[in-house]
């Protein structure tokens, strides 16, 4: 007498004898790891499932309604052995220990990246700057609620618009995958072992088909166990386990975070002075020019200022060389600015209570602040 | 390596010309390939033919279309494309060419 065990192929459920249901589950495991690479992976084995059922529709009729585990093996063994026949070349014998490929290969360029939660800007699905969409990665939460607290901030005097702003200038983009990856607070590589072993957890789901209580059981058991790996997980991402940073990206990063973040905020600041003064801190700022033409001079000095400190940093996360945006990206940098100082005008242009509120900030700003607004109501 | 071996790695790299010939007689499924296929020395498993397959279609050399049948459930029928008819006839062409350079080679 043997045990029996249902299972649900492409929709259809079948009866296994115990040794031939084991037989098939790593069947199909060894399926799937060979297959890893390959972007049709859940096409290629949903046809497999299907080929495998028909064979044991071939088998079952009024008289017969389990297979037993000779079946199996010869059923196994008339598929033959899954090949990738798009990767077979390339890709290293699969086998215990070996790397899950895939998004993981690219984060492993020449400099290792350091696989903690950042903060980035996401263009992925974002509606202005991918500030809201970063954060919600970065928080886990929905992006919708996000905008949603932006946009009542920026009813509580223009702040959320100003904090927008400079999130904006101040957040790296993430735009390699592991960047991606960090951004939502995940080694690609670790997500991918992830959804491995849920998906083996399903398979051994399988086994209670047809069987409530055993179902349940399994349930409880295979949520513990999810809940269980995530935080193994998050101690993977801890950035001491797994690869090591570049040397002295500890020492670097926060330096250069800093730098930068000085930088926009002086740079702010000085637009802020020039458009309030016309001149940037009482320097005398190429006063003989006119307006528009040191405004765009300041804009292209904090742009020049910013731009290879950001690609020193950028090296740090898993370039080998910074990154360039070309004349492109610098142009793109020096419209944002243009928007910044457009958005300082018109937020102390109409907003009076921005302006109030500003008064109890340094005497500069305060001054700042009390000339924007006359400059503003002499236009 | 014996001869046998070798033969394996040439019937290898020929499975996808024949599997496009098979294809571009009529409408097949999975199944009848490997049916045509099977008395044939190039007999194949589900599980080459399945990755096969889906590398094909991802290069655009087949498609295929959902068909409801008698037995089960539908079932995926693959056709070639323009560009799969293409290398089928360049890969006959050159075949032809082997065939060729076989035989005169080395005559007098």
């Amino acid at each position: 007498m043997n045990k029996v065990i249902s299972i649900n192929l492409n929709g259809n459920a079948y009866q296994l004898e115990e040794g031939g249901f084991e037989a098939l589950r790593a069947y199909l495991d060894t399926a799937g790891r060979r297959l890893e690479s390959n972007p049709d992976k859940a096409e290629i084995i949903a046809d497999i499932e299907e080929a495998i059922a028909a064979k044991f529709r071939s088998l079952l009729g009024a008289n017969k309604t389990v297979i037993v585990e000779k079946e199996v093996a010869g059923i196994i063994a008339d598929m033959g052995p899954v090949e990738d026949a798009s990767g077979a070349a390339e890709a290293p014998p699969p086998g215990p220990g070996a790397q899950p490929a895939g998004a993981g290969k690219d984060a492993q360029g020449a400099a290792p990246v350091p696989p903690a939660r950042r903060l980035f800007k996401i263009h992925e699905g974002a509606k202005i700057g991918g500030v809201c969409t970063g954060l919600a990665a970065y928080f886990n939460i929905d992006v919708t609620l996000v905008r949603i607290a932006f946009a009542f901030l920026i009813f509580a005097w223009g702040s959320g618009l100003l904090l927008y702003v400079l999130m904006w200038l101040i957040l790296p983009s993430a735009s390699t995958p592991a960047e991606m990856a960090a951004a939502h607070g995940m080694a690609s590589a670790t997500a991918q072992e992830f959804i491995r072993r849920a998906r083996e957890g399903y398979y051994e789901g399988m086994k209670t088909f047809g069987d409530r209580r055993a179902y349940r059981e399994w349930k409880r058991k295979f949520k513990s166990e999810m809940r269980g790996w995530k935080r193994e997980m998050k101690w993977g991402l801890h950035p001491l386990s797994g690869q090591p940073p570049p040397a002295g990206a500890w020492i670097a990063l926060p330096v250069l975070n800093t730098l930068i973040s000085a930088v926009s905020i002086v740079g702010f600041i000085a637009l802020i002075s020039l458009v309030a003064t016309g001149d940037v801190f009482g320097l005398g700022f190429f006063v003989w020019w006119p307006f528009w033409a040191r405004l765009l001079t300041l804009i292209g000095i904090i742009c020049l200022v910013r731009c290879p400190l950001k690609a020193i940093r950028r090296s740090y996360y898993g370039y080998p060389w910074g990154y360039y945006w070309g004349p492109a990206g610098s142009l793109w940098c020096i419209l944002k600015w243009v928007f910044v100082v457009y958005l300082v005008i018109w937020i102390f242009g109409i907003h009076a209570g921005f302006h109030d509120a500003l008064y109890h900030l340094p005497p500069k700003l305060h001054h700042a602040a009390d000339s924007v607004q006359d400059w503003w109501n002499r236009q | 390596m014996s001869v046998n071996e070798k033969f394996t790695s040439i019937r290898k790299g020929l499975l996808e010309f024949l599997v496009l010939k098979v294809i571009a007689a009529d409408k097949v499924y999975a199944a009848d390939i490997l049916e045509q296929l099977s008395r044939t020395e190039f007999a194949t498993q589900e599980g080459t033919l399945y990755p096969l397959l889906s590398k094909m279609r991802r290069e655009e050399l087949v498609d295929y279309e959902w068909k409801e049948s008698d037995a089960g459930p539908p079932r995926k029928y693959y056709q070639l494309t323009a560009k799969g008819r293409e290398q089928l006839k360049e890969t006959s062409e050159y075949w032809q060419k082997i065939n060729a350079t076989l035989r005169n080679l080395g005559q007098p």
